[in-house]
């Protein structure tokens, strides 16, 4: 029993991190109906401006992560001003493609410096020993991870649904004309969206970097490896991206342990969420929380 | 007057020709080779200094004219780990007249293996897959195989484990790359080598390794030998170390000793690991700055001539990158000594005759590099470190993977 326990705890932080991962995503999705393919790469910018600001200015390390999610909330507020901001009212199609070309531009722009080519890891920050509990153990990292995950999808639900900026966004995400209409400036709704998934994406870095250690290659595939979250949950929904998150660290888990190693199987915890997601998908194809749009002609 | 300056031009020319080719002359050969690599992008942590250690070495030769008023030009070129890049910058080396061709990563050797016999052209990787060899006449590894590097791990595994027959689990990355030894350390253990392979793991994207560790110790399992690159055995490391898993001394009762082939290891493990790399085990032919040598102070005065960091100085892909061009000058000089013309023949030629007398010494490797027409792996000998301090340290002498000949 203690052995299930200790999938479920492992498969709520893998999930956690993967909806503070899948934010971003819906962040901007959920205001402007764009998917940002270039996430990875913001998760990946968050994580190593915060190690810079930590080791190499020497700032301490809680007020590096927070002055990494500030500058990263104002280069993807840039961004969208620069680069995308032009493109409101185009086919979305075009606006993926630009997303496509900002992730070759984080690339290069990373691939300058030494963190692209080179790996490091985060000081010691937190209590070397897990915490353990009837056998059931996590790290002080992951805990913290945990924590920081629910925080901020709790202030980002709070945000979307009481706040006026956040129902201005939700307003702007179901449609745009009768959003001007009543006075809501859109642009500034996109880069609001923007600059919040941007901060998410920081946040989500600062985590998985800890956990991993910093390798360029490994920060950016999380925009890859949390897509099946955003899909499962509904691309629109906050909600969404938490359950999905979890599901999806939990059959990854439970497939690792009882699957993996028997019956000839392996690398099961790697496929099986895909598997599942298809599944899911032929049931709910706008994903477990997503809205489903009727449109009446 | 008219006359006369018009003869002046012509004259003026065919004095600049003769200087010219008087220079030429005195210029002497230039021998044109050419590196595709992982500058940027996938495993660059490791393309990245692997390719300043080739363009310094082959500096270096032209700098202290090695071989004489010859020189070696060598053209490197970022595939960014694509295939198909790596396979248009070949095209373009062709066509430039390489002699001598340096390639890096396991899917594009394989995938110009057949464009490599076609050409004729003797051929380098960083790659230390054994497939490369098979059905291949042109590839030369710079070092044993992964296979021979992981059953060389596994033999240490039989020969110093104390207790029953020592489980085994390896750990690998889900490609050619590693998968390859999987099947020639089973066919070990069937021809006797005394190790079982209780379970092959072929890792994700992983954050949490909890079950597949927790998997891993309820069936026993002593020894973990990884066959891919830093980053996932990192992450492995420090929940092994989280969940009180790792073994202190070799082979300690009750825990799991890790260790793992050449990309798993290096400071680049101890940099995303930190304190959890404590106790790693690693193989690798190649000599490490961390310990005194003729070798690691050449490689760091070569690193210091050409103003690398302290970081690329001492990484072990740095060293390798050295001696793969050590390996491409020593062979050329030896042509050159036999009065040969240097071309794609010749070099092939030779490099099948670097064996016995004629084996060559880098002092960057922990044995000599011998290549015959039946053995294209270089150095054979392996030798085994540990993390010690924050640092890798030898672990007994040199040796020989002994089961690689009986698979």
């Amino acid at each position: 029993m203690t052995y299930f326990f200790q999938l479920v705890l492992s498969g709520v932080v893998v999930g956690s991190i993967y909806a503070l991962s899948a934010l971003g995503f819906v962040l901007i999705y959920k205001s402007s109906r764009v998917l940002n393919i270039a996430h990875g790469q913001l998760i990946a910018t968050g994580a190593f401006i915060a190690y810079a600001l930590t080791v190499w200015v020497g700032i301490p390390i809680y007020l590096s992560f927070f002055i990494s999610m500030v500058l990263t909330f104002f280069l993807t507020m840039s961004v969208e001003r620069i680069f995308l901001r032009r493109l409101i009212g185009e086919p979305i199609i075009s606006v993926i493609m630009v997303t496509i070309g900002l992730m070759s531009i984080l690339d290069g722009l990373i691939y300058l410096t030494p963190f692209g080519s080179e790996n490091f890891s985060f000081p010691r920050f937190l209590p070397k020993e897990p915490i353990s509990m009837a056998g059931v153990s996590i790290s002080w990292t992951q805990l913290v991870g945990v924590i920081i995950t629910f925080a901020m999808i709790g202030a980002f639900s709070w945000f979307f649904k009481k706040s006026t900026v956040g129902i201005s966004m939700r307003a702007v995400s179901d449609d745009q004309l009768a959003s001007m209409s009543i006075g809501i400036s859109v642009p500034r709704v996109f880069g609001l969206a923007w600059a919040t998934a941007g901060l998410s994406a920081a946040a989500a870095g600062g985590i998985i970097g800890n956990i991993t250690g910093l390798n360029f290659d490994t920060l950016h595939a999380f925009g890859i490896t949390v897509f099946p979250v955003v899909i499962l949950g509904g691309l629109d929904s906050i909600l969404g991206a938490v359950v999905a998150g979890i599901i999806m660290g939990l059959i990854q888990q439970f497939a690792s342990g009882y699957l993996d190693g028997n019956w000839g199987l392996n690398g099961t915890g790697t496929v099986l969420p895909y598997i599942i997601l298809l599944i899911i998908l032929l049931f709910k194809p706008h994903g477990l929380f997503g809205i489903h749009e009727i449109e009446r002609v | 007057m008219r006359n006369h300056k018009m003869m002046f031009v012509p004259i003026l020319m065919s004095f600049i020709a003769v200087l010219f080719f008087a220079a030429n002359l005195q210029a002497g050969e230039v021998y044109k080779l050419a590196l595709s690599l992982a500058i940027t992008g996938p495993t660059s942590d490791a393309g990245n200094p692997y390719a300043k250690g080739v363009e310094d070495y082959f500096r270096f030769v032209n700098d202290t004219k090695m071989l004489g008023d010859d020189r070696i030009e060598c053209t490197i070129r970022d595939d960014q780990y694509k295939t198909d890049v790596t396979k248009r910058n070949f095209e373009d080396f062709l066509d430039q007249g390489i002699v001598l061709y340096l390639n890096y990563s396991t899917g594009s050797t394989m995938g110009l293996k057949r464009d490599f016999e076609e050409e004729k052209i003797a051929v380098i990787p960083a790659s230390f897959h054994a497939g490369n060899l098979v059905d291949s006449n042109y590839i030369f590894l710079p070092i044993a195989s992964y296979s021979e590097q992981t059953i060389g791990l596994a033999e240490y595994v039989a020969n110093n484990h104390k207790g029953d027959k020592p489980k085994v689990a390896l750990f690998v990355h889900p490609s050619a790359f590693g998968r390859g030894p999987v099947e020639d350390v089973e066919k070990a253990a069937k021809a006797g080598l005394n190790i079982e392979v209780v379970e092959v793991v072929e890792h994700g994207q992983d954050l949490d390794n909890t079950a597949m560790l927790k998997r891993l110790k309820s069936k026993g399992v002593q020894y973990v030998i990884s066959q891919t690159v830093q980053s996932p055995v990192a992450t492995m490391l420090k929940d092994a170390a989280r969940l009180g898993y790792t073994a202190k001394t070799f082979g300690e009762a009750g825990k799991i000793t890790f260790m793992g082939a050449h990309y798993t290891g290096g400071n680049d493990l101890i940099a995303l690991a930190g304190a959890a790399a404590e106790n790693f085990f690693w193989t690798t032919s190649y000599k490490l700055t961390s310990e005194k040598s003729a070798g690691a102070d050449a490689q760091l005065a070569l690193a210091a001539r050409y103003g690398r960091d302290e970081k690329a100085a001492n990484s072990h892909n740095y060293t390798n990158g050295i001696m793969v061009a050590q390996v491409a000058t020593e062979v050329i000089k030896r042509v050159k000594k036999q009065g040969l013309k240097v071309n794609r023949k010749t070099l092939y030629d030779e490099l099948n005759q670097m064996n016995g007398a004629k084996a060559f010494q880098p002092d960057t490797t922990v044995g000599p590099v011998t290549y015959s027409k039946t053995d294209h792996a270089g150095v054979d000998t392996l030798q085994l470190y540990r993390v010690d301090g924050g640092v890798f340290r030898s672990v007994g002498t040199p040796f020989l993977c002994e089961y690689i000949k009986k698979i």
